[in-house]
């Protein structure tokens, strides 16, 4: 509790230093801004600006190259005076896997500008980045990135040509920007059928008409022509695939999950991030951005394969509570359960392969929505339609306050009148790229500065393993009884309860080196008043601890040495760091 | 023989094939090693140029290339790619060495048939056949290794246990005998025990009969890494049969990390990804589902009917508490107008409710399955090969055939080519009054009550019914009415036949007997005392590697001779699209109805069932292409066709047309797996 209230005070304090300061810029110092979207030039001349003003401490790796051929970043971040990154629970980010939810790699980007322009001046960017190695990744989707922010198209998906209406051509019908205002909007057509009346204290809005009234227009969807002249409008787009269900755990086909790919990793950008992860098992935590909602996601994805195990449970518990606090609005939710069910979804590859606790966050959220109270009303109930109608409508209306007063009239086109080829008359207008999912400029450090807390606050909890205490008892002349406690001073353990159970990756080791000396014997000690203890296979002068060192806990083991003289102990955990410690036996 | 002297000799083979002409080209009297198959493949499409095409698929863990030998005949009609195709495989598990044989011997039939043999030479000139003889050559290799080990691992390096060394821990082979056998060793905690009827066999000690373990068995080798186990990280991954995506198992270490994580699936599924004109796979496995059609995931069947969330019931105006089937639901969804015209299908409602995949063979492909398996076991029984087909094994959890079917979405068939020969049972001494199929089928429910159960257990034995069917429980079943006499008699007969082993008899004893006196002892290695390094006494013996799986070569030729006819003869059931009637009906002097219909001529439909639901196989594709001057009064432009039934099923398309009397529109149809159609119709 002590601590938490302590890292609060430095929250709000690093908070202030960093909106009120001014700017006390050393040499190496990279200035960036964060009220602006970068496109990949730009994120690439940042990154490298930061590189080469950090060399000690940052690599800057491609990956490998999207479809369009541009570099997959990969950043990584260690300070090698205080050990070989292998040597250190790295903590893993990355974001825009989904080529319309952008913000998440400029929190990327200021996560690593926070850690390096504040190393040696804070006490928690100096420590993290003494004690912990960061894997980054600030955008895994380049090509849809810049569709994004220098074409204004939105692209959830790759850009590898899909033939999604099945004609022999691939991407030959998606929408355009018809009226010429440089945006991709929604078009409307008055129509006495219609079924959406126009709103009568604000016509922008529209909604929907009463069973039996009559209404005033029928919408027509996304702005765009019939392309490939086969009588549907915009059904094959740009690429036409989910790269967050191509991941190769609990991977289902193309019918049963949409998106999914041809088989786990066959696109170029999801091969390259699990190569960056297999090549790094040290990762122990894990993060991925998306937008939007305001959530803080656990996996599962999906429920066919069961939930995760009560040990993991409480792990991603104490640290996605915490968020819902360094977040404001935000709510800590599980995928297949708060969500929908998502297949082959990053973040169970991460946790259920690789043995990495991971949280998804969707940045973000609508000015107007707000998560509904918990107790008000029971759980399963639905609501009252006509109460629903209301909310709904209420909701339109504080959008357009918000569009016209807040955003002053920035990213919403009005209705305008359009000849269009297949429908005649219509309007086009509607919410504008930048007015929904992303946040406004002026929010936009917010989010990168509390999202990157949290991953701050994530890989502080992380193993961090210590000697406690090295016992050491004569009981003949070269035979020596060693009590050997290891501490874990965080909330995560040195393996997860799954990668305990699944043998997901190696188990943690205790070794002894030492000339002449031997193990002869060595148990677990569950209770060292009683000194009662449980035996444990030796291999060569180590033993394997399977299930590695619990949250906030220690572990004692009793080891039986014959020999003399110092002996070096080594604690070497896959994912929990590397320690050592020497003691003498006399 | 040295083995140079066999590389000579090797090369001598493959040369005078080279030179060979008349059919019958390859003696296939032995096995081909892998750099044999290669060589074979390269020497036919020498000869062979208009006819074949060698492609390389990518490699295997190992480095070694995975071929595809396309057979077709070119400069005839559409390109060889763009034609309808069957694509053959074998060897997808390495270590099932008689595919390849098939394989090769099918290739040289079509090679050599082609201008002699009339159906051949009709295949060849509309199809295209892509024959993949060895799909796993890394673990083909390991047979004619130094050492014969039965391996069905690639080559990829997997740290089995989790000590940070890789494949360090394999089998040894310690009394150099060049065969990785069984190490049996008297242990306190020992399970296993010499079978009383045959000492060298071992059977697991049964305590309920008063029997005591004295023996753990191991494969033979040494501790190589010194953990106190025996060859737990032997050389190789993962089997590559048990790396497809459907129903794949994960945290189970020779399966793969993950669906399709491995050289030798990827290439595989890749390739046909890349050519949707394949419309029926033809595999040699281990699998054979003419015989035995037992998917893995049976048991987790979807259910007939589902609920639907509130959230989606509310909209749907149906009840969040009642049981729906997917027909309905889609009915519902399709008159809820929510989808703005758009017709959903049942694919779509599983995908939205989160139904998971199809686990079951969907009900709409099993007459066309039925009826092949049918039709094998006719022809099987001709060709009088003595196959035991009751032991024949079903489809594997992530197994290549299980990806074909219900993720590539096309019918496919393995068949195993061979198994160790079953002595015929002699049949038992029959009571008079014994119950026989024959008797059941004219029973009535009553008379069925009035059995003994004792004598109903006895023949639900002899069927081989699971061990849960008990006399009772059937007798409630007949009381309830859920089952007659005469439906259980079909259901038997559909029933995948079950090894009935004798009380008492060791499930291995034929394999013995067969070692014994057809391969004079070759299959069994005596068990022989040896003092191992760190277990001490022991004795080396058991069956000797690939014993179950690879015939003699003596009986080689026969059976691979008659399943390359036979899926030949299935290449002929393709799918034919072919234009049945136009119709024209002036409604005006202006406005004309147009239908056209198209049949399929082939015996297969177009599609798949499963296909449909995966999504796969594209639909038809009817275009109109109108003339100047013409319009469309009703009707799409485009109409998609979801398929058409194999043996004369036929599918429309129509629409009004307003244009000038004698005016030509112009109508297309086409799917990649199909020949395309044009035809002009004329108003009038």
């Amino acid at each position: 509790m002590k601590q938490n209230k302590i890292f609060f005070a430095f929250l709000v304090t690093a908070i202030c230093l960093v909106v009120l300061s001014p700017k006390i810029s050393s040499a190496a110092e990279v200035k960036l801004s964060f009220d602006h979207f970068y496109d990949h030039a730009e994120l690439t001349a940042a990154l490298k600006a930061l590189q080469k003003a950090n060399p000690q401490f940052m690599k800057l790796i491609s990956l490998g190259k999207s479809y369009e051929g541009r570099d997959i970043w990969g950043v990584i971040i260690n300070n090698p005076k205080t050990g070989p990154e292998e040597h250190k629970s790295g903590f893993y980010i990355d974001g825009n896997i989904h080529g319309n939810e952008i913000q998440g790699t400029e929190v990327a980007l200021y996560a690593i500008w926070y850690l390096l322009n504040n190393y040696g001046k804070t006490e928690l960017a100096t420590r993290l980045l003494d004690e912990r190695a960061f894997y980054i990744i600030p955008t895994m989707n380049p090509d849809s990135r810049d569709y994004f922010v220098n074409k204004r198209e939105s692209h959830r998906t790759g850009v590898i040509p899909v033939d999604e209406d099945q004609d022999g051509v691939a991407d030959e019908d998606g929408p355009e920007d018809l009226d010429g205002d440089g945006f991709i909007t929604t078009m409307r057509k008055k129509d006495p059928n219609g079924r959406f009346r126009a709103h009568p204290d604000d016509p922008r809005v529209l909604i929907p008409v009463r069973p039996g009234q009559k209404g005033e227009y029928t919408l027509l969807g996304t702005e765009g022509i019939d392309n490939d002249g086969d009588g549907n409008i915009n059904e094959d787009r740009l690429g036409g695939y989910d790269m967050n269900r191509n991941y190769g755990f609990n991977w289902q086909p193309h019918y049963v999950q949409y998106g999914a790919g041809d088989y786990p990793f066959c696109f170029p950008e999801t091969k390259a991030t699990r190569d960056f992860l297999l090549a790094h098992p040290n990762i122990m935590g894990g993060q991925n951005f998306h937008n939007a909602g305001g959530m803080i996601l656990r996996g599962p994805g999906a429920k066919n394969l069961g939930e995760y195990p009560l040990g993991d449970k409480r792990v991603y518990d104490q640290i996605g509570k915490k968020g819902e606090k360094i977040i404001p609005g935000y709510r800590y939710l599980i995928v297949y359960k708060d969500l929908y069910t998502v297949f082959g979804g990053s973040i169970d590859f991460l946790y259920s392969v690789l043995g990495i606790y991971t949280f998804t966050n969707e940045l973000d959220m609508s000015p107007t929505f707000s998560f509904p109270i918990e107790g008000e009303r029971d759980e399963g109930e639905e609501e009252d339609e006509e109460i629903q109608r209301l909310r709904y409508i209420a909701e339109r209306l504080a959008e357009m306050t918000y569009h016209d007063l807040v955003l002053l009239g920035e990213h919403f086109a009005d209705w305008k009148p359009y000849k269009h080829p297949l429908y005649g008359d219509v309007e086009i207008g509607g919410t504008k790229i930048y007015g929904s999912r992303v946040p406004p400029l002026f929010q936009l450090a917010d989010t990168c500065h509390r999202n990157a807390a949290f991953c701050f606050f994530h890989a502080d909890q992380l193993p961090k393993l210590e000697f406690d205490e090295v016992k050491v008892e004569k009981l003949e002349s070269d035979l020596f009884q060693l009590d050997i406690s290891v501490r874990n001073n965080r909330v995560t353990p040195s393996m997860s309860s799954l990668a305990a159970q699944r043998k997901l990756h190696r188990a943690d080791r205790l070794k002894l080196e030492g000339k002449n000396v031997k193990l002869v014997s060595a148990g677990r000690l569950f209770d060292q008043y009683r000194g009662i203890t449980g035996e444990v296979e030796i291999r060569d002068n180590s033993i394997w601890v399977e299930s590695g060192i619990p949250g906030f806990d220690r572990v004692t083991y009793r080891f039986l040495v014959r020999g003399k003289g110092s002996v070096k102990l080594i604690y070497d955990s896959l994912k929990g760091g590397y320690l050592a410690t020497t003691t003498t036996l006399k | 023989m040295s083995s140079r002297l066999m590389y000579a000799l090797c090369l001598f083979l493959i040369f005078s094939l080279v030179l060979a002409s008349a059919p019958g080209e390859v003696a296939f009297d032995n096995y081909h090693q892998p750099n044999e198959v290669t060589s074979l493949l390269k020497s036919w499409s020498a000869k062979y140029p208009q006819l074949t095409k060698f492609v390389n698929i990518g490699q295997s863990s190992g480095k070694s290339d995975i071929l595809v030998l396309r057979i077709a005949a070119q400069g005839k009609g559409v390109e060889p790619d763009s034609r309808p195709a069957v694509f053959v495989s074998a060897n997808v598990e390495g270590y099932h060495l008689v595919g390849t044989e098939a394989a090769l011997l099918l290739i040289e039939k079509l090679l050599t048939g082609y201008g002699s043999d009339q159906k051949v030479t009709s295949i060849l000139d509309k199809r295209t056949v892509y024959v993949a003889p060895l799909l796993n050559p890394d673990v083909a290799q390991c047979y004619f290794s130094q050492t014969r080990y039965e391996r069905r691992r690639n080559s990829m390096p997997m740290d089995d246990d989790l000590d940070e060394l890789i494949d360090e821990d394999g089998p040894d082979d310690l009394n150099k005998d060049g065969l990785i056998t069984q190490m049996r060793v008297k242990d306190p905690e020992g399970t296993m025990i010499p079978d009383p009827s045959d000492p060298r066999l071992m059977k697991r000690a049964n305590a309920k009969k008063g029997e005591k373990g004295v023996y753990k068995v191991y494969t033979e080798g040494l501790d190589n890494d010194g953990d106190g186990e025996y060859n737990e990280d032997p050389p190789g991954g993962v089997e590559v049969n048990r790396n497809f995506p459907h129903d794949f198992e994960y945290y189970v270490k020779p399966a793969g990390l993950w669906p399709a994580s491995q050289k030798e699936s990827i290439a595989l599924i890749q390739f046909l990804v890349a050519h949707p004109n394949i419309s029926l796979i033809l595999n040699f496995s281990t699998e054979n589902t003419f015989l035995n059609l037992q998917q893995t995931g049976q048991a987790r069947a979807a259910a007939a009917t589902v609920r639907v969330p509130a959230r989606y019931a509310s909209f749907l105006g149906l009840d969040p508490d009642e049981d729906y089937t997917l027909k309905e639901i889609v009915d519902a969804i399709n008159a809820s107008g929510v989808t703005g015209g758009q017709q959903v299908d049942e694919s779509f409602v599983a995908m939205m409710l989160g139904l998971g995949p199809a686990m079951n063979i969907d009900n709409q492909d099993m007459p066309i399955i039925q009826e092949i398996q049918k039709d094998y076991k006719d022809a099987l029984k001709k060709a009088e090969l003595g196959y035991p087909e009751a032991r024949a094994k079903g489809v594997g959890k992530g197994s290549f055939i299980a990806y074909c079917y219900f993720q590539y979405g096309v019918p496919v068939f393995s068949a195993d080519l061979w198994a160790v020969p079953e002595p015929k049972k002699e049949p038992a001494a029959k009571d008079k009054d014994a119950l026989t199929l024959d008797k059941l089928k004219t029973m009535s429910s009553d008379d069925f009550l009035a059995l003994e159960d004792e004598k109903i257990e006895t023949f639900l034995k002899e069927q081989g019914a699971p061990p849960n069917f008990k006399a009772e429980m059937v007798k409630n079943m007949v009381k309830a009415g859920r089952i007659t006499p005469e439906k259980m008699v079909e259901m038997i007969e559909k029933m995948p036949k079950r090894p009935a082993t004798k009380e008492g008899e060791h499930p291995d004893s034929y394999i013995l007997k067969w070692s014994d006196e057809v391969l004079k002892g070759k299959g069994f290695v005596d068990w022989v005392p040896y003092k191992h390094p760190t277990l001490g006494d022991v004795e080396i013996g058991g069956f000797a590697p690939y014993l179950r799986v690879t015939p003699p070569p003596s009986e080689l030729k026969k059976t691979i001779d008659f399943h390359a006819d036979y899926y030949i003869s299935l290449m002929g059931r393709l799918p034919q699209l072919e234009l049945k009637e136009t119709k024209v009906e002036p409604l005006g002097d202006s406005v004309y109805k147009v239908t056209v219909y198209f049949t399929n001529t082939g015996w297969f439909p177009t599609s798949t069932g499963q296909g449909r639901r995966a999504r796969t196989p594209w639909p038809i594709r009817v275009e109109l292409k109108l003339a100047a001057g013409q319009s469309l009064f009703s009707g799409f432009r485009v109409v998609n066709i979801a398929f058409i039934d194999g043996s004369g099923g036929t599918g429309k398309a129509e629409w009004t047309i307003r244009g000038k009397k004698g005016s030509k529109v112009t109508v297309t149809a086409k799917a990649p797996y199909l020949d395309s159609l044009t035809t002009t119709v004329v108003l009038q």
